[in-house]
Order: C-alpha cells, then sequence, then structure tokens
C-alpha cells in the first residue's frame, strides 16, 4: 500500500507499520487534548529541530554529504522571519507571506553555496569544513550587530543578545485574529513534521533516491553511469537547506527570539550527533533519534544536576559503540530480524527490475 | 631603522598567528590528518596537558619539566581512548564524531566537577623586550620556532624512521601493512597517542598564556580544524604552508582592520581556499606527482 | 474523643503551609559557571536564613532550581518549564544579556515576576523586570572621570564585541568627550578571540594614560596574562573585572597589576555587614573561592521580594511588582542599604573602587554611597507611571 511511500531506501514498511504509524500520529494530535499547555509547548520544543535532522539525513545519510553547517540556513530564515514580520507586521495575514519569504533566504543561499561546492569540485571532509566556515561567519558577524545602525526598517538584528518580538503566525479574520500559540501552532508544526517526513520517504523511495545513494557508495560509477551527480548533491543540499531553514522559523516562532549562538559550533555539531545517533541512512531513524535526544538532553538537564551533560556523554557513547548503524536503526534490525533476509531478497529483486 | 622595527612588527604578529594555528592544529594533524579520525575531544587533548601543567608546575615542577608532565599525561589519555573506544571505529570513521563529540562534554563537564570552573593559572616566562618603542613578549617571540622545530621533529619521525614508515603504510593499506609483518594495533595505538601528545604539548606551551579553564579548548577548535583540513591529503607536508597562508591573511587583516575582520576573513579565507585548491594544499600540489 | 482526634488532625494542616516557590534559572555549568555558581550559593543563604525566622508570612521558600548550562536555548526551556510548570511566584535568573533577553519575552508573555541579579550594560525598561545588577551610570560616571584625573585623558578601550561591550564603550566614549578626554583607540573583540599580540601592539602605538578593559569570557580574560608579559604597564580601568569572575584570584600575579574597578560589592569591603555576611556565607558553603557582587545582588534581591511581600500581604505577582515599586522597599545587605528606584526598577548601589596590587591584593582607595539609576528616568521611562517592556540605549531611547 501506498507504494511509493516504501522501498528499500527506507526501513518500515507494510500494513503493521503504517498503521502503527497513523497511530502514533493520531496519539500526537491528541496530546494538547490531555497535557497542560506547558507539555504542548516542550512538545512543539522538540518538533521544531526534526526538519533540520531529516534534511541532514537527507544530504548525509543518503547523499553521502557531510555538512557541517545546517545551522547557517537555521540562523538565516529564522532572523530574515524577524526581520520581515517586524517590518510587515501581523495584519492581513502578512506573517504567512514573512513566513514564506524567510524560506526562500536559505533557499537561494543554499543553491549558491551549493553550486559553489559541487561545482567547483570540493568534497567529503572539505564541504564539512567550507559549511563550518559559513555558519561561524554568520556566527560571529551576528554578534556584533549591536549597535542601532543595524537595523532593517523597524527590525534592530541586536546582535549577541538576540532579536525578539516577531509576531506568530495570525490569520486576520473580520472578527478577531486567529494567533497560531500553543496548541494550534503544535498541530501546525505536526502537520508539517508529518507532511515533511512522508515527502522525503517519497523522494527516498523514489529513483532520485536511488541516485542518490549511487552516488554516496561510488560517486565515479554513478557519474560513469552518466549521472550529472554535481546536479543531484546541488538539489539535495538546497532542499538540506530548505529544511534547515524551516527548523530555524519554527524556532524562531516558537520562542520569539533568534540569537547568534544558533549557528555556533556547539549548535552545529548538535544536528549531527543526533542524526549519526538514530541512523543517518533513514529517515524515520532519525526523526526518532532527534525527538528522543532532545528529550533526554532536558530531563538529564532537569534532573542530572551537574552530572547531566556527563550522563549525557555516556549515553551517546553506548549508543556509538553498540549501535553501529544508530540506534534506531539497530533496534529496528534486531525486531525484524527474520524479515531482513527477506527485504533484502526484495531489494534486489526491485533494483535489478528498475535497472532493466 | 625606523623601518626595521615596523618589519619586525609586522613579522612578529604573522608569527604569533602562525605558531597559534600550527600547533593548534599539530595533534589533529596526526588524528584526524593521518588517520582520519574526526576527534572533536582535540580540544580537551589541549585542555588536559594545559590542566596538568598548570598543576605540576604550581606543585613546585620546574616549568619544561611542569610541560614534559602535560605532554605525557594527555598523551596517556588518548592511549587509553584509543584501546577502549576509538578502536572499534576505525571502520566506520563517521561514528568518530558522535563518539568523540560524547567524550568531549564528559571531560569538560567532568573537569568542571573535578578541578572546579577555573584554576590559578602560571606566570608567562622569559619577560620581554623592546624594539623600536613597543614591548613584546619573549615566551611569543620564541613560540613560532618552537613550532616549526616541532614540525621539522614531526617530519622526520614520519619520513626517516621505522615507525613513521609502519605509521604511515599502517594508514594507507592496513592489509598490506599487516601482511608485511606491521603490528597495525600497536601503531594505531602510539600513532593515536602521539597526536593526543602532541595536543597536551600545545596545551602545555599555551598554558602560561591564557587562562585555565575547562572549556578553553574551544579557543583552539576551530582553528585546528582548517588549519588541518586546508592542508590537504598530506599533512606533514600540506601543515605549513597551510598555516602559513591563512596566517598571513589573518594578521594582515587584524593588523589593518581589526580582530572582527581577523577572525571573519580567516573563515573567508578558508571556504576561498578550499574552493580553489579542492584538494588542499598539498593536495594542489601534489597531484601532478602520482602521489596519493 | 472524637473532638480531641479532629483537633489533632487540624493542627498539623495549619502547621503545613504552601511554600512560596521561587524559580532559579541559572549557570551551573558552561562558560559562565565560574561566577554563577556564588550567585546560586547566595539565593540559598538567604532563603535558608528566612525559612529559620519563619519563612515570609509565615510559609517557608522552596526553590525550583534549573542548570541551564550557559546556554540560551536551555533558558527558554526552563522559563516556560518554571513558569507553567512549577508555577513560581518569582523567577531569578539569567548571567549574560543574551539569556536574559531569552526569557524576558516570556516572563512578559505571562507576567512573570521576574528578577536579574547581573550588572550589565542598562537599559532594561521593563515592568514585570527588577534589577538588582549594577549599570553604567553608576559604574562608568564614578569610574572613568576618576581615572582621568589619576592618569591622564589619553584613553584606549578595548571591549567584546557585542551588545555589552559596544554599549558600554559608548557611556565610556561620552563621560571622556564630556570631561574633555580623547580617545586614542578603541577595538572592539569578538568573543572567541584569545589571542591579542595585535591589540596589544595597538594599545601600545597609541599610547594611552590607561585602558579600558570591558573583556567578557574566559577567551578573552587571557589578554591580562598576555599584557603583562609583553610588559604593556599601563593602568586598567574595568566594570566587569574582579567584582564578578575574581579574576585577581585566578590569574597569576602581577597580571592585573593596576587594575581598577567599579563594583557594588567585593569580598575585600570590610565593613561590618560585609563582614558578617562572609561569615554567614563561609559557614554554609567554605568551600567557596569568591564571594562575588553578583551573589551579594542575589542575597540582597531575596529579601527585597521578602520585603515586597510582606508589603503586599500576598505573593500575588501583579500586587509585589507594585509594592516593590512603591520606593519604600529597602533591604540592608552586604553593601549596606540598597533600594529600589520605582522609575527603572532598578537598585541604587554602593559603588567600591576596587584597586588590585602588584600581588594582586587589593584595597579600596574610594567608595560613592548611594549611587542611584538615574539613567533610565532622564530618558523617559518612568515604571511607577506607566508599563513599558522594552530595553533601550544611548543610541535607542524611547520614544517621546
Amino acid at each position: 500500500m501506498f507504494s511509493c511511500l516504501s522501498g528499500p531506501q527506507t526501513l518500515g514498511k507494510g500494513p503493521l507499520f503504517w498503521v502503527l504509524f497513523f497511530a502514533a500520529v493520531i496519539a500526537a494530535a491528541s496530546v494538547p487534548l490531555f497535557a497542560s499547555s506547558f507539555a504542548v509547548q516542550n512538545f512543539s520544543f522538540f518538533l521544531v529541530w526534526t526538519f533540520m535532522a531529516m534534511g541532514l539525513s537527507l544530504m548525509w545519510g543518503y547523499a553521502g554529504i557531510l555538512s557541517f553547517g545546517q545551522t547557517a540556513f537555521f540562523g538565516l530564515a529564522g532572523y530574515a522571519y524577524g526581520v520581515i514580520s517586524i517590518n510587515v507586521g501581523d495584519a492581513h495575514g502578512l506573517t504567512w507571506v514573512a513566513f514564506l519569504a524567510s524560506l526562500t533566504l536559505p533557499v537561494i543561499l543554499a543553491s549558491v553555496l551549493g553550486y559553489l561546492i559541487f561545482y567547483g569540485g570540493i568534497r567529503e571532509v572539505f564541504v564539512g569544513i567550507v559549511t563550518l566556515s559559513v555558519t561561524l561567519v554568520f556566527e560571529t558577524f551576528m554578534a556584533q550587530t549591536a549597535g542601532p545602525e543595524w537595523t532593517i526598517g523597524d527590525a534592530r538584528l541586536n546582535g549577541f543578545n538576540g532579536m525578539s518580538g516577531m509576531p506568530a503566525l495570525t490569520i486576520n479574520l473580520h472578527s478577531a485574529d486567529f494567533i497560531f500559540d500553543g496548541s494550534p501552532f503544535y498541530w501546525l508544526l505536526l502537520a508539517l513534521v508529518v507532511s515533511a517526513y512522508l515527502g522525503l520517504r517519497v523522494l527516498v523511495n523514489s529513483r532520485f533516491g536511488n541516485v542518490l545513494v549511487a552516488i554516496r557508495e561510488n560517486p565515479e560509477r554513478a557519474e560513469m553511469l552518466g549521472y550529472n551527480i554535481r546536479f543531484y548533491q546541488l538539489i539535495v543540499f538546497t532542499v538540506g537547506g530548505f529544511f534547515a531553514g524551516l527548523s530555524g522559523t519554527f524556532y524562531t516562532l516558537w520562542g520569539s527570539y533568534i540569537t547568534p549562538s544558533s549557528m555556533g559550533l556547539n549548535a552545529a555539531a548538535l544536528p549531527i550527533i543526533w542524526v549519526a545517533a538514530g541512523g543517518r541512512t533513514d529517515i524515520t531513524a532519525v526523526l526518532v533519534s532527534t525527538i528522543a535526544l532532545t528529550w533526554v538532553s532536558q530531563q538529564l538537564a532537569i534532573y542530572g544536576s551537574q552530572y547531566a551533560l556527563i550522563l549525557m556523554g555516556i549515553v551517546l557513547l553506548l549508543v556509538v559503540l553498540f549501535a553501529p548503524n544508530g540506534f534506531v536503526v539497530s533496534v529496528w534490525r534486531s525486531l525484524s530480524k527474520r524479515s531482513f533476509d527477506r527485504e533484502a531478497a526484495d531489494a534486489v529483486r526491485e533494483f535489478t527490475s528498475a535497472a532493466k | 631603522m625606523d623601518l626595521l622595527f615596523y618589519v619586525y612588527a609586522a613579522f612578529y604578529q604573522f608569527a604569533d598567528a602562525f605558531s597559534f594555528l600550527i600547533l593548534s592544529g599539530i595533534g589533529l594533524a596526526v588524528i584526524f590528518g593521518m588517520m582520519g579520525v574526526i576527534n572533536l575531544a582535540h580540544g580537551e587533548f589541549i585542555m588536559c596537558g594545559a590542566y596538568v601543567t598548570v598543576l605540576s608546575a604550581r606543585a613546585g615542577l620546574p616549568l619544561p619539566l611542569a610541560m614534559v608532565c602535560g605532554t605525557l599525561s594527555s598523551g596517556l589519555v588518548g592511549l587509553v581512548l584509543e584501546r577502549l573506544i576509538i578502536r572499534r571505529l576505525y571502520q566506520r570513521l563517521f561514528d568518530s564524531i558522535v563518539a568523540t563529540w560524547a567524550i568531549s562534554i564528559i571531560a569538560t563537564q567532568g573537569m568542571l566537577i573535578v578541578a572546579g570552573p577555573s584554576l590559578e593559572g602560571i606566570k608567562t616566562p622569559f619577560g620581554s623586550f623592546e624594539l623600536g618603542g613597543i614591548s613584546f613578549s619573549v615566551y611569543r617571540a620564541i613560540l613560532p620556532a618552537v613550532a616549526l622545530l616541532l614540525l621539522g621533529a614531526l617530519y622526520w619521525l614520519f619520513v626517516r624512521t621505522r615507525f613513521g614508515i609502519h605509521s604511515r603504510a599502517a594508514m594507507q593499506d592496513a592489509g598490506m601493512a599487516k601482511a608485511l609483518g606491521v603490528s597495525t594495533d600497536a601503531i594505531y595505538s602510539k600513532t593515536f597517542g602521539l597526536g593526543a601528545a602532541l595536543a597536551g604539548l600545545t596545551g602545555a606551551l599555551y598554558a602560561p598564556t591564557m587562562t585555565a579553564v575547562p572549556t578553553m579548548g574551544s579557543a583552539f577548535i576551530v582553528q585546528s580544524f582548517v588549519t588541518v583540513v586546508v592542508s590537504g591529503a598530506d599533512v606533514m607536508l600540506g601543515l605549513a604552508p597551510s598555516a602559513a597562508a591563512l596566517a598571513l591573511i589573518q594578521a594582515l587583516l587584524t593588523g589593518f582592520h581589526g580582530q572582527l575582520i581577523g577572525q571573519i576573513g580567516l573563515l573567508v579565507t578558508v571556504i576561498l581556499v578550499v574552493r580553489i585548491m579542492p584538494t588542499g594544499i598539498s593536495g594542489f600540489f601534489l597531484r601532478g606527482s602520482g602521489t596519493k | 474523643m472524637l473532638a480531641t482526634f479532629a483537633i489533632a488532625m487540624a493542627i498539623p494542616a495549619a502547621q503545613a503551609a504552601d511554600p512560596i516557590k521561587l524559580g532559579m534559572l541559572e549557570d551551573a555549568s558552561g562558560n559562565f559557571a565560574i561566577a554563577v555558581i556564588p550567585k546560586i550559593h547566595a539565593v540559598e543563604l538567604a532563603v535558608d536564613e528566612i525559612n529559620a525566622k519563619g519563612g515570609i508570612l509565615g510559609r517557608p521558600i522552596k526553590i525550583i532550581a534549573y542548570d541551564t548550562q550557559s546556554d540560551n536555548t536551555r533558558f527558554q526551556e526552563f522559563a516556560r518549564r518554571v513558569i507553567q510548570q512549577d508555577k513560581a511566584d518569582v523567577v531569578f535568573g539569567a548571567f549574560s544579556s543574551a539569556s536574559r533577553e531569552a526569557i524576558r519575552p516570556i516572563m512578559d508573555r505571562y507576567h512573570q515576576l521576574y528578577f536579574y541579579n547581573n550588572q550589565y550594560e542598562g537599559g532594561v525598561c521593563d515592568s514585570n523586570n527588577f534589577v538588582t545588577g549594577a549599570v553604567p551610570e553608576q559604574q562608568f560616571s564614578t569610574l572613568i572621570p576618576w581615572m582621568m584625573e589619576k592618569y591622564g585623558k589619553r584613553v584606549y578601550t578595548i571591549a567584546a564585541d557585542y551588545n555589552f561591550g559596544q554599549i558600554s564603550a559608548e557611556w565610556v566614549r561620552n563621560i571622556v568627550k564630556e570631561k574633555g578626554g580623547t580617545m586614542v583607540g578603541e577595538e572592539f573583540i569578538p568573543l572567541s578571540v584569545s589571542q591579542f599580540s595585535q591589540t596589544i601592539q595597538n594599545i601600545q602605538k597609541a599610547k594611552p594614560d590607561f585602558v579600558v578593559t570591558l573583556l567578557v569570557g574566559a577567551n578573552q580574560a587571557s589578554y591580562y596574562e598576555q599584557q603583562a608579559s609583553a610588559n604593556l604597564k599601563l593602568p586598567m580601568a574595568s566594570s566587569v573585572n574582579v567584582g564578578q569572575a575574581y579574576e585577581h584570584r585566578r590569574f597569576k600575579a602581577p597580571a592585573l597589576k593596576d587594575m581598577y574597578v567599579t563594583a557594588n560589592y567585593v569580598e575585600e569591603v570590610n565593613s561590618p555587614e560585609s563582614n558578617d555576611f562572609k561569615k554567614r556565607f563561609h559557614a554554609k558553603f567554605p568551600n567557596e573561592p569568591y564571594i562575588n557582587q553578583e551573589a551579594a545582588n542575589s542575597y540582597d534581591a531575596v529579601y527585597l521580594y521578602k520585603a515586597a511581600v510582606e508589603k503586599a500581604r500576598t505573593t500575588d505577582q501583579k500586587k509585589v511588582a507594585e509594592a516593590l515599586r512603591s520606593g519604600s522597599i529597602c533591604t540592608n545587605g552586604p553593601s549596606g542599604k540598597v533600594c529600589i528606584d520605582p522609575k527603572s526598577q532598578h537598585l541604587s548601589h554602593t559603588i567600591y573602587l576596587v584597586h588590585v596590587n602588584a600581588d594582586h591584593s587589593v584595597d579600596i582607595p574610594k567608595v560613592w554611597n548611594d549611587i542611584k539609576p538615574y539613567w533610565l528616568g532622564t530618558v523617559g521611562c518612568d515604571l511607577s507611571k506607566k508599563p513599558d517592556h522594552n530595553q533601550y540605549t544611548p543610541s535607542h531611547l524611547p520614544k517621546k
């Protein structure tokens, strides 16, 4: 069922998986009905990061491009939303215009940067260094925009202290304004996370996805088979940048605040940790691991006192040592050991038939 | 005479930036440049070396001996970590990101708990000298020489000694090296330990000039990665030119436009250099010679 | 028999009073832990003392503390938690201005009473926010003229390149100009920089009479050792050092020789209130490396809150805020009597001029008493009459 959603590039297929998935979505959607408003906002916080992680999974897990600078797109989108929405205001549905406009900037930056990188022949670890440098340049630059001259229209960039005061997404009706806050914000976010997840599943299980994996495995061979690998890499990089930007805009909406430290070294490493720990080669694994790890690290910070960070480090070490493909992937594989061989045979059959 | 002083002052700034880049990167050059392990805990090896140096010096040891202690302790920690953790990751080097990141946060927080938020520091030795109305720190003036000496020693180690040749062989083709009788396990251990010890030496050398805090590694980590990556595939060959190029640009920009432009300029230069030489500096110069 | 039983059941219920919840969002780990841990301990000391005497209005204070790990995102997460989940009656927290600005919108959104107990660049005019930290008009208007009179009128500023550093540098620049001095140089240094050879050279070329150092964070603190090893030999003036992260105890002498700092409290103050405070502090925390001005501020803040709750006869946050604004809320703390200024909701302070000697011992050549936080009032912020939720700077004034 929904064959375009499943395939050899993603874990989980068949009616059981989809029933469970559907049940999980229903459960998630019903959280606001019985949980406190704090719990809803807190859970929104965990969801915010999943876009960036899934985009990174696409780039790194499927196409083999390790970008250390996704936070550059995150920050750019966040600041863009801030600047645009503060200037245009929240009447006439303009916050949605700001929202969409804020996403175009990371897409533009990602395509320009991607062009420079991939059509310039930069590969492997050098991509990581270049993208890291980009995000650090942004952070260093933005941190010093504290002065009054750093104002775009009505919006003060406010440097290291961060920009706040941007309006929430609003639908302007004749009678009153409907503000996307609390539960509506959560439902909007959840809907987009599910759509992004399903969309990415379709993408990676399509022909496009197969080519990505081929490029990851052996770029020269893919090139010799006639694929324009730079073009694919550029597309993937741009999509990854878009998703990072989506996280950035939602983070800014969630906290009504964006700061240069969101683009710093520690922030840049986090998505890589979530993706690597969960299993970068699978979208589902990354979605689960991002939510799980952000939740775990928050719980540790609350209850672990000064040992919180040490415990987090130990958790990550155990994961990397004992779950070589990521903890979600490893758990999955061990749960479905018997069907794994059958899956492998299916995959071979599919691939050989697709190649014909 | 004035021109000479001016030239020396400019050269001093360049050399200062150069030695910082070389010394930041030298430990990582071995661990990442040669072994391929993406060591996000590199800053913490530096911190370990610095802390042990400071504690030994304050316990009464003369500074050179304290620095040796710092270096050795960091090397020891490296050996232990290699045996316990890093060893399992050679087949999957990307996972070294998570593992070393975890080690990094454990080390930083652990040091905070054990030794407190900061340590009383030690003085920079040797005093100062004056030229053309400007006074300079003697210690910082000789650090570049130390950096170059270190590089030279490392080059000699990897090119002229048995250990070095075995090490490079094991990195290049482990299977073939093993077939030729090289004990790759021991080599990996020792090489990683060497890289850790070099990072510890960096910490030891800079300890008298900086505040000793658990997060002090963060002052080096970005510089170390960019210098090592820009140096390309053959790290030993590329490290000095890489550091020289980056230091030159950074010193010029800082001198004329201030620290902000210097910092941003360094990062932008990295982007441009990688764009122009996508396989790093040594890759660019070696590509004609057929060396991998 | 039944009556006795009923009375026995009733009495414990009357004694078990509902605690007053003091939410604390502070960096117990990470880059800022050095200066923040004394703050946390100071609050614990104050709460212990107050609870031992019966609490506030008969209710004990309960601290709900979160370690924000010097991470702005954690501040955002835990601010919501402490307000919405824990339902704190008052929140104390934040060290860096960035973390304060990350949570101030959240505090405003939920009308949460909030104390910021740190020195900073000044300008927060926010009805929900009470600030016990020192502000530029208290620290610079005292320090800079004094330095100019003692050492000369040529001034070089090096400042951290972000809001606090830039705004503080602006204050310095204005005061220097006002007093007829010359800024011979101004350098702004990104927070990540730890190597200062070029800066030291620039300073020497400009030949100032003294250097104003507004450096923040562990990386930038390396400047002091580096300038000492280059034998810079210039006196330094700062509002941030010594009193906050006790560099004179942490750096090897004579790195901080001839550093002058204006702080509203340092451990070395030798007054009866200060000595008594130190005694009690060390009784509870014998291994505290230093009792800094932020500790004194946090301690005072707890007592100021107590005074306001007692005046308002309730913990209802709106009423307590009004009481705090009434102009009569004061407390006798480690630096003497401090009172809340109703217009700005900041604290008037005794400012000590702290001078560090070559052996890093400290003397206090001058004390200014009762310096009011007058600036916000003069530019139009009056929270006793008009609510507001902004931060202003000398170049970003309230709209008239």
